[in-house]
């Protein structure tokens, strides 16, 4: 195997909380991970997880308490580690005075490309991201979406091997959010590697390659989804219209359970142990309607809830963020 | 070095885009006003009373634009966040911080010397409509080049205070940097009186404290030579230059605190 | 910038070490620069010299100003007693009251205490009886009705100047102005009649010490009446010096001389409790230096204390 791009060893963050005589706040415990090349890889928790700790202490915007972190085997304490590293920050604020273009050239020039190559650079990136027309409109003009849309533009502008994005999702909407999502599958067909934190289940669930789960600044679980989630079938269920009493009954005698939503229309909860097909038959066979049949699985949200229930907190002095 | 002028070249546009330059217009407007009206008052005092007016408004115009911009270096960065996504790309803190600070050192420079061309052309104006008989008592030629010392070392000066607004906003708000940096600005002239507190009856721990304080606190009377060149008075150059060497070792110093302060920052 | 590039994040002392040496450095120029820094020696500046010129320039915060120039004058005048070296010219203390009162002409304090202020004799003030009278003339112009300045300008005339005539006119100019009080008028009369009579001091000193409005004269007033009360005890005292002279003393005079003659009962200490010295050649006695009253008023002509040469 690969080195890894992203080391992380029981990497620890106390903030200071309260102003007379702060007391620390652990929001990150001995936090160990590696993330391998060309994975997409999430950082998944409740509010206050560490979520967003776990991202600073990467970017060296926060100091570790203790443990240590390497990105493409450099310490994170270096600026050279964040080289060939992309970040897009939890709602981000840029230099509003300036345009997209122009914020794209800056930041191009703070990772070394000359102004040039910054503005060839920006301007492509922000048609990938469909900002190419407003790329003359000074920030402060931006709605909410498009300042997302912009962050993510400038987490790519040198063309980074690692991606760090912070809440790809929030605020955008829903267009957004699967423009984002292509993005990120089209990065990874790149072969980059991304690291993201989220606290939306299902996008995680359709991109990553491999997640962890965080709650209270403690990793709950690690690892890749067919690890964590069981394909199985653990149920099936059934809608049908026009149910009468002898067809209800026989449903009955299968052990299915049954939910009447209006007269005539059944919900039928059937264990995964058994077949549907006879089911459907029967209903043929009554006159019954078939509306749904669908089969139920374990979801990345049971593993998640069954990990961070009764490990939710609210961070002090913060609102929201962790 | 790329990344130096990438840094303050865009703290100079976020200067110029603030709309900062209007002071200028506003600058212009007093000066020729003023000029105007003196002329019709008093005779003799005149070029004096328009030299001793611009020399004073290039400072306090100066030190307004230092501390208002010089706070938002870093205090509006942290406190709007925005700083976030320039500090995760590969700049190291400290050429961050050097890099506003040759910014607004830059903004200040254009500033103050469009002031000085304005100054010098209104001078200018008021020597051609002098009559040469009232010219002859004037202690220093209306377009004296020693204002340029004057202003040379009020920059310093603004260097300076800027330097100290640098520091304060690394670690403070930005409306609490903007009151220290003032405070500071105000008892830098007042360095002198420190060190002479037991003639006003002072003792003891006082007078100690006070000498202290008064080696600490930036000494912004050493860049005040405006009496002097209003004056036609002597500058000495030794004394200019070691001014200048002052200036450039205190703001240095101050870039060196905030570098110290703002290593160990974390960005939440 | 390379070597910061490559710097790894976290180590303060360096920077801060750094920082000190350039903080010493900056000491270092700072005495340079002090030391070739000609002694300032300029004209204050007064800005606008001219009062009229003073009074359009400064908008509609003419209020303001004066108070600027008054506490510019009381500076000027504080920092200049103050001074140790150099001789003490109060040069711009007129100037800035003259300022303070055309812009405010109604600025009592300004003319009642800048004339104070003018007429002290030098070292403690410049000596300006003169200019203290043209003050406040220039209030009594702008406010006719205040009697004060009146009792203020024969002040001037009787104490510093000796003009009892002029004294005793400018007293009843002050009597003849309605609410004055009736011991102007007396004032007038016993001035004129018995002019540098210790006790007339004494009587226009306390009519001050009684009537002023504000502590501060109330607290010169009554240093007046102390000084004229040492005044009396030094009388007393050489007049002792003089039966000693009589009774067969002679130089080295001293207390401990006069107390073994029986001349006197214990060491003379004036009203604040600081013993008066004696010459030791001469006999004469004076005030210590150290006493707050010091310097005593130069008394004026015709005053039992004769003896004593002018200061």
């Amino acid at each position: 195997m690969t080195e890894p791009v992203i080391v992380v060893d029981r990497l620890t963050k106390d903030y200071p909380v309260g102003f007379w005589r702060p007391r620390p706040y652990r929001a990150l415990d001995a936090l160990s991970l590696e993330v391998a090349p060309g994975e997409v890889f999430g950082c998944l928790g409740p509010n206050g997880a560490g979520k967003s700790t776990t991202l600073k202490l990467l970017l060296g915007l926060v100091t570790p308490t203790s443990g240590t972190a390497h990105i493409f085997g450099r310490p994170v304490s270096s600026v050279a580690s964040r080289e060939r590293v992309g970040f897009l920050p939890e709602n981000p604020v840029f230099y509003d005075y300036l345009t997209g273009e122009e914020l794209l050239t800056y930041f191009g020039q703070l990772c070394g490309l000359r102004a040039s190559e910054a503005r060839r650079r920006g301007t492509a990136l922000l048609d990938r991201v469909g900002l190419g027309a407003e790329r003359r409109l000074a920030i402060r003009r931006y709605s909410k979406g498009m300042v997302q849309r912009l962050g993510v533009a400038q987490a790519l502008v040198q063309d980074p091997d690692l991606v760090i994005l912070d809440e790809p999702m929030s605020g955008l909407d829903p267009i957004g959010r699967r423009d984002v999502r292509a993005l990120i599958l089209s990065l990874r067909d790149e072969g980059k590697t991304v690291l993201f934190s989220s606290h939306i289940l299902s996008d995680a669930e359709t991109l990553c390659s491999r997640v962890a789960i965080l709650a209270a600044g403690r990793l709950q679980a690690l690892g890749s989804m067919t690890d964590l989630v069981q394909f199985s079938v653990r149920a099936w269920e059934l809608l049908l219209d026009g149910v009468d009493a002898t067809l209800e009954h026989r449903l009955r005698e299968t052990g299915a359970t049954m939910t009447t939503l209006s007269p005539g229309r059944v919900q039928v909860h059937l264990p995964g142990t058994q077949p549907p097909e006879p089911l459907l038959q029967w209903a043929n066979g009554a006159g019954a309607r078939v509306l749904a049949l669908q089969p139920v699985r374990e979801t990345l949200e049971d593993v998640f809830l069954k990990h961070v229930e009764g490990k939710r907190r609210d961070v002090p002095g913060t609102t929201g963020g962790a | 070095m790329g990344l130096l002028r990438a840094v303050a070249l865009n703290t100079f546009r976020e200067a110029v885009r603030d709309r900062v330059f209007y002071n200028l217009l506003l600058f212009a407007v007093l000066l020729v006003g003023t000029s105007l009206i003196i002329g019709q008052l008093a005779a003799g005092q005149d070029v004096k009373i328009i030299k001793d007016l611009g020399l004073a408004a290039s400072l306090l115009f100066g030190v307004g634009i230092a501390v208002f911009l010089g706070i938002q270096l870093v205090a509006r960065e942290v406190e709007r966040r925005s700083v976030h996504a320039t500090l995760a790309k590969p700049v190291s803190r400290p050429v961050f911080l050097l890099g506003k600070y040759v910014g607004l050192l830059l903004t200040l420079g254009v500033n103050i010397t469009v002031m000085a061309v304005a100054l010098f052309a209104v001078l200018a104006v008021y020597q051609s409509v002098t009559p040469a008989g009232v010219q002859a008592t004037w202690t220093a030629p209306a377009l004296d080049p020693r204002l340029l010392i004057a202003l040379g070392l009020i920059y310093v000066e603004l260097a300076v205070v800027t330097g100290v607004a640098l520091l304060f906003s690394t670690y403070s708000s930005a409306l609490l940097s903007a009151t220290f940096t003032t405070a500071i600005w105000v008892a830098g002239h007042f360095v002198g009186d420190l060190r002479t507190v037991e003639q006003i009856g002072a003792s003891g721990t006082t007078v100690w404290v006070a000498r202290l304080v008064s080696w600490v606190l930036p000494n912004l009377a050493l860049f005040d030579v405006k009496a002097e060149v209003v004056h036609g008075l002597p500058v000495p150059a030794g004394q200019v230059v070691a001014a200048v060497g002052y200036g450039a070792a205190y703001g240095a110093a101050m870039w060196l605190i905030a570098v110290a302060i703002f290593q160990r920052r974390d960005f939440k | 910038m390379s070597g910061l590039r490559a710097r790894a994040r976290g180590g303060r002392l360096p920077w801060l070490l750094a920082a000190a040496a350039l903080l010493v450095a900056a000491t270092g120029f700072q005495m340079a620069s002090l030391s070739q820094r000609p002694v300032r020696d300029l004209p204050a500046v007064l800005y606008l010299q001219s009062p009229t010129v003073a009074r359009r320039a400064v908008l509609s915060f003419d209020m303001l100003a004066a108070d600027l120039y008054w506490l510019r004058a009381l500076q000027h005048f504080g920092a200049t007693r103050l001074q140790t070296s150099g001789p003490r010219t109060f040069e711009n203390l007129y100037p800035f009251l003259d300022l303070a009162t055309s812009l405010d002409p109604r600025f009592v304090v300004a003319y009642r205490f800048g004339a104070i202020f003018l007429s002290e004799s030098p070292p403690g003030g410049p000596g300006r009886p003169d200019l203290a009278v043209r003050l406040l003339e220039k209030g009594v112009a702008a406010t006719p009705d205040r009697w004060q300045y009146f009792q203020d300008i024969g002040f001037v005339h009787y104490w510093w100047t000796g003009e009892y005539d002029r004294a005793a006119d400018a007293f009843s100019k002050g009597a003849a102005i309605e609410g004055a009080p009736w011991w102007m008028r007396s004032l007038a009369a016993v001035t004129l009649s018995e002019g540098g009579d210790r006790q007339t001091s004494r009587l226009l000193w306390r009519s001050l010490s009684q009537t002023a409005e504000n502590d501060w004269l109330r607290r010169d007033a009554q240093r007046r009446l102390t000084q004229l009360d040492a005044l009396d005890h030094l009388d007393q005292l050489q007049a002792v010096v003089a039966r000693g002279r009589l009774s067969g003393l002679s130089a080295p005079w001293s207390w401990a001389q006069l107390l073994q003659a029986g001349l006197l009962s214990g060491v003379p200490i004036d009203p604040t409790g600081v013993p008066y010295v004696i010459d030791i050649n001469t006999g004469r006695v004076d005030l210590d230096r150290r006493s707050t009253l010091w310097p005593l008023p130069t008394e004026p002509r015709g005053l039992p204390g004769l003896a004593r040469e002018p200061r």
